[in-house]
């Protein structure tokens, strides 16, 4: 049932009231955890108050499992959260010069804003600095511009980055943040010339580390989704879907749509083989195979474009399958050719055969106009006329997303 | 309070509004509100034809300040005011190393401000919305981030060590 807000269970101008009250609880947690104060956070760089890194660290942790729990629980659907999108050396300029401002501010943006509101007046400086930088930012944006949008590589996990299981890499972020508390404490009261308690282990940090690696591992060892999640459909749902046929788009409703750019709100996928794809593929398609649809990023942006989306196949059977699926993930929204290509093809195309006879009534007579115009259409090439031809760059998925659809070329 | 409590409770925070409004925390974005909102103020032609800051006008009603980050940090600001008031460290004050002046302490503040500023932009989010945000949701770009923002700080912190320690 969450993130509440994206699924509209919260209505979004509420969101501003939401966002107050979490600010609240984000700006007296940092204020207690000793974060107004720049000396403090200054002394995790000298080693005298690793008080930021316990903080952080546990955080970052604490809200990682969380998720992760939740998401196997079947209460956030992972995939409508926002993911930071990763722009490779953007992150890493960006980082430095943070780093710069760091050590030579001693705040960071939220920390600042939590210690110029209780007196900190180097703070308030630190504020003003902060809007001279974004300000200086937009100003040169044009020549910023190609360091902050390129080396674009989306949003992808770090789990995928370091090529580990995702939930291997949570468990072992949770021991590399032991080692951290262990570590920093030693250098601590050696920096401070106090004399620590005996042993490895602190008793400062031991019951949140043996709280955390619980969690992780028991993250690591259950089984794989054990039950649908909230936002799927359940299988005796699904089953009255599959039988009733509602799926289904006839020939026609394409062709018209294909012909017709300004009613056509379709996404058209293709599920065949990238071979067969580029062999011919309907005016206006993408290509997802069968293969892939079940990946998380086809999911996701299938889920973003917001439009209806039509699956086709040769026949009909891997484009049910790819529904069926995509149904299962909780999508909906989503429509199946008829009969696939085939049936598309024998329809306009081999029906020319039948004589035109005054037989027909008046509604026949329209639907042998439109097949006759249709098939005219596809045969010489009226329709890629007025969409991508095979000879343009295939739109891949990224097009689609909803600002771009929009303007698509069918 | 106890660091890992505070560290518990903190990702308490962010995993509610994860929970509730499917994305994490930040505190740059309302700085940057605050400078776009005035740019369009004082000259709403540049603003409105400028690459960078177009979009914010697109959203919100045209309001770049009436945003999910500025009304986050009005939060911030409140819950901050709380606990310092309520635990007596409210008050004017400059906090800084032993070996500086108050000048040079608030001309480093301003400096670090400005380079916080303009890091943030490339981040696309500072240590709240990028790294610690990022990191929650297991994201390349937020490990990426928090590297390289605490691997500088611990190569020039020997160079800066005047500002700091005895």
């Amino acid at each position: 049932m969450a993130p509440l807000i994206p699924q509209g269970f919260i209505n979004p101008d509420l969101s501003l009231f939401f966002a107050f009250v979490i600010g609240l609880g984000f700006g007296y947690v940092l204020e207690q955890g000793g974060f107004s104060t720049s000396r403090k956070l200054a002394g995790v760089f000298y080693g005298y108050d690793f008080v930021v890194l316990r903080v952080f660290f546990t955080a970052a942790i604490t809200a990682a499992i969380g998720l992760l729990l939740f998401n196997y629980m079947g209460w956030v659907n992972y995939d409508l959260l926002y993911i930071n999108p990763t722009f490779l050396w953007s992150a890493i300029v960006g980082g430095v010069i943070m780093g710069f401002g760091f050590i030579l501010g001693g705040f960071c943006p939220g920390t600042s804003m939590v210690a110029a509101i209780i007196g900190k007046i180097d703070a308030m400086l630190f504020i003003l600095g902060m809007m001279g930088g974004i300000f200086f930012f937009g100003a040169f944006y044009n020549t910023f511009e190609p360091l902050y949008n390129g080396s674009a590589l989306g949003s992808i996990f770090v789990f995928d980055s370091l090529g580990l299981p995702r939930d291997l890499f949570l468990f072992l972020l949770v021991f590399i943040a032991l080692a951290a508390f262990i570590i920093t404490r030693k250098i601590e009261d050696k920096v401070n010339g106090i004399q620590s308690e005996k042993g490895l282990f602190h008793s400062s940090y031991v019951l949140p580390f043996a709280f955390m690696s619980g969690l992780a591992l028991l993250i690591l060892i259950l089984p794989d989704q054990p039950k649908a999640k909230w936002y799927e459909s359940d299988p005796e749902s699904l089953l009255v879907e599959v039988v009733s046929g509602d799926r289904y788009m006839q020939p026609e409703e394409l062709a018209y749509k294909i012909l017709h750019p300004d009613e056509n709100d379709l996404v058209i996928v293709d599920v065949r083989p990238a071979e067969a794809f580029r062999q011919f593929r309907l005016p206006g398609a993408i290509n997802i195979p069968l293969d892939n649809i079940q990946s998380r990023e086809n999911r996701r942006r299938l889920k973003n474009t917001g439009k209806e989306i039509l699956l086709y196949s040769h026949g009909s059977t891997s484009a049910d399958q790819a529904w069926m699926f995509l149904r299962r993930a909780g999508l909906d929204n989503i429509r199946v050719l008829k009969g696939g290509l085939n049936n598309f093809f024998t329809g306009f195309f081999a029906e020319q055969e039948i004589p035109a006879s005054g037989k027909y009534s008046e509604k026949e007579q329209f639907e042998r106009r439109f097949v006759e115009r249709a098939a005219k259409a596809f045969r010489e090439g009226e329709a890629s006329r007025k969409t991508p031809s095979a000879a343009q760059p295939v739109r891949t998925l990224i097009n689609i997303q909803p600002p771009a659809a929009g303007k698509g070329g069918c | 309070m106890n660091p890992y409590l505070a560290g518990f409770l903190l990702g308490m925070v962010l995993l509610a509004s994860f929970f509730i409004t499917g994305r994490g925390l930040g505190a740059s974005g309302a700085a940057k509100s605050v400078v776009i909102e005035s740019i369009g103020r004082v000259s709403p032609e540049y603003a409105q034809k400028h690459p960078f800051y177009a979009s914010f006008f697109a959203t919100g009603d045209g309001r770049p300040m009436k945003n999910w980050l500025v009304y986050l940090t009005l939060g911030v600001l409140g819950g901050a005011f709380f606990s310092g008031f309520m635990s007596g460290r409210a008050g004017l004050k400059i906090d800084k190393g032993p070996r500086i002046s108050n000048r040079t302490r608030l001309i480093m503040a301003a400096a670090g401000g400005f380079l916080f500023g303009l890091g943030s932009q490339f981040g696309r989010g500072c240590t709240s919305g990028a790294a610690l945000s990022g990191m929650a949701t297991l994201s390349s770009a937020g490990f990426l981030t928090m590297i390289a923002i605490f691997g500088t700080g611990y190569v020039i912190a020997y160079f800066f060590r005047k500002l700091w320690i005895s």
